[in-house]
């Protein structure tokens, strides 16, 4: 029963690692209101929100669980301070970084129509930091390091993130591609006429 | 619809007092210079008149400026010539006739709004004869501002305010939600105001002759003359000015009386609503009222007795569905299905629960578009439900009261 917590600690934070895949990857969909991965704009922007927020519940859950293990013995205050741990303190602090960056990027999010735009903006870019911290956490220090199936995992999301960094970095990456094509009557439309009309 | 019908007693001559040559000499002989004001004196000048939007809407002017004047930032003005409107003529008339009014009125209000130039949206035809006028009146001194001029497609949507801005900005001429106040809609967020050109010349000619005159026409609560349209069953359809709560007989008399027994009259237009023919009936806001109609943009549609109302409704219905600016669901798929339902009863195609069906559509789509164009559109079909509530039960039954034609 004493492992229970343990096991616990360790599942839930692979999960909140694939989470946050499918997060950064839904964000650089979300860029700008496009559609991304066959799914309307809409969806993209509510599976992003929502995978994220499942991602903080199952990364609380690895926290408690480690916090209230007997063979852990986190103390309070490791859960938000970084590189003071007493087992392999720079991998367990890059855990707390990537903690403590997430933390950051909810409260803003939720505080969003508060701080404005711009702030909110500023902050959630330490998305791109806070993924490769939460990945090198897992490889580092993780029990199951060195496992078959750890390795795959972070196989795949290293390569969704990178996939997607790449898509996002590509010159075709327009900033509003979906406000050009609005779809309205083809009558409607401004005509080169109109526009050699109105540059008189 | 060229030739302005002859003037009556009852009918009044202010902006098609005279036919202008265009020239601007003869347009200062006639009317003098518009004074200098400063932009309270003319919100004061337009609030004191009562001077209302002349494109359908019916809004108070005054309110509009001093929304953007309240901004504190250059605004963005547009003379709205572009008359979607296909059984309108009035702003046609008042182009071909007396656009030194209008662009009098332009003037006025883009300087008393700040602006830094001024913008004309009509159809190409219009601008195409404008520049040599605008270079006349820039070199008389009388222009302070440079005017811009944007072609509109012929469209019903494309004259409403928002369309207008819409493609004054480059967008094209679509209609927008108003979500965004057009009072900030323009190019960059400008404050932005669009008037009707009807409108701008009324007010050309109430800064020179002053509110008291231009309340002399009309009734209080609705002062002054407006330019209707009368076309249908009349021998010499054409453009009427009058004062609202003029009676709706004078109108039609003033385009030669009814060429026929007439049925119903349809007033304001493809978004307006049928009355009853009554010669009594006052043309204004509150008389129309009632019918869940209003004075519009002035239209005046003379339907013979012999005509099936329903089947004149189910034609514009399909008109209307077809100038959709496709843009919003309840527009694309909702007025199309509101069509063909009209035209099943306009053809006696009669099932059970029809006119059912029609108040559900006319529900499903009133209020959900970005703009009031589906609004409209249901406004008009619910007021030939009522205004043909007879020829409805008939149609039914498999026959027409109108036409006498039975299946």
């Amino acid at each position: 029963m004493t492992d229970a917590l343990w096991y616990f600690a360790r599942g839930s934070g692979v999960v909140s690692l694939v989470l946050l895949t499918v997060v950064v990857a839904l964000g650089i969909g979300a860029r700008s209101g496009r559609t991304a991965f066959g799914l309307p704009r809409f969806a993209v922007n509510l599976l992003h929100r929502n995978a994220s927020l499942l991602a903080v519940v199952f990364l609380a859950g690895h926290l408690l669980g480690l916090l209230f293990d007997p063979y852990a013995q986190l103390r309070l205050f490791d859960l938000v301070v970084p590189f003071v741990g007493n087992y392999r303190p720079f991998w367990q602090g890059m855990g707390t970084l990537g903690f403590d960056l997430l933390l950051a990027i909810v409260v803003t999010s939720l505080l969003r129509h508060r701080i404005g735009v711009r702030g909110w903006r500023a902050v959630h870019w330490v998305a791109y930091l806070c993924w490769p911290v939460a990945l090198m956490h897992g490889l580092g220090t993780g029990t199951d390091r060195g496992t078959w199936w750890l390795w795959s995992i972070a196989t795949v999301c290293a390569s969704t993130v990178v996939l997607a960094t790449g898509w996002r970095l590509m010159p075709s990456f327009h900033r509003f591609p979906q406000r050009a094509d609005r779809a309205v009557a083809e009558h409607l439309r401004p005509t080169p006429e109109a526009q050699a009309w109105s540059a008189r | 619809m060229t030739s302005v019908a002859q003037a009556r007693p009852t009918v009044m001559q202010r902006l098609l007092a005279d036919f202008g040559d265009g020239r601007i000499d003869t347009h200062l002989v006639r009317h003098g210079r518009v004074p200098p004001l400063d932009p309270s004196q003319v919100i004061g000048l337009l609030r004191d008149a009562g001077l209302t939007g002349r494109g359908g809407a019916g809004f108070p002017v005054w309110r509009k400026l001093g929304a953007v004047v309240g901004t504190g930032r250059p605004a963005v003005v547009i003379a709205n010539g572009a008359e979607g409107e296909p059984a309108s003529g009035k702003d046609q008339i008042l182009m071909a006739y007396q656009m030194n009014l209008i662009l009098d009125g332009l003037q006025l209000l883009a300087r008393a709004a700040g602006a830094r130039a001024a913008h004309f949206y009509a159809p190409a035809a219009v601008l195409s004869g404008l520049p040599p006028l605008l270079a006349d009146r820039r070199s008389a001194g009388i222009d302070t501002l440079p005017v811009s001029l944007h072609p509109s497609p012929d469209a019903f949507v494309a004259g409403e305010e928002s369309a207008a801005a819409s493609a004054v900005a480059g967008r094209g001429a679509v209609p927008t939600d108003k979500l965004v106040r057009i009072a900030s809609a323009g190019p960059g967020g400008a404050p932005t105001v669009v008037q009707n050109v009807e409108t701008l010349a009324h007010l050309a000619m109430i800064a020179r002759y002053g509110a008291g005159w231009f309340r002399a026409a009309g009734t209080p609560d609705e002062p002054g003359t407006f330019l209707a349209t009368v076309t249908g069953a009349v021998p010499a359809p054409g453009v009427v000015e009058a004062g609202y709560g003029v009676p709706l007989g004078d109108l039609i008399a003033a385009a030669g009386g009814p060429s026929a027994v007439l049925g119903a009259v349809l007033i304001g237009g493809y978004h307006g609503g049928w009355v009853p023919v009554d010669p009594a009936l006052p043309v204004s806001r509150a008389a129309l009222a009632p019918f869940g109609a209003s004075p519009g943009a002035g239209v005046v549609v003379a339907l013979p007795a012999s005509t099936c109302g329903l089947g004149e409704t189910a034609r514009i219905a399909g008109y209307l569905a077809g100038e959709s600016a496709r843009q919003c669901g309840p527009c694309v798929n909702g007025l199309p299905r509101l069509a063909a339902t009209m035209t099943d009863l306009a053809y006696r195609r009669s099932r059970p629960g029809l006119p059912a069906e029609v108040d559900r559509l006319i529900g499903l789509v009133t209020g959900r578009g970005a703009c009031r164009h589906p609004d409209g559109t249901a406004r008009l079909i619910a007021s030939a439900m009522r205004a043909f509530e007879a020829d409805v039960s008939a149609h039914l039954a498999g026959y027409c009261l109108a036409t006498g034609a039975t299946r």
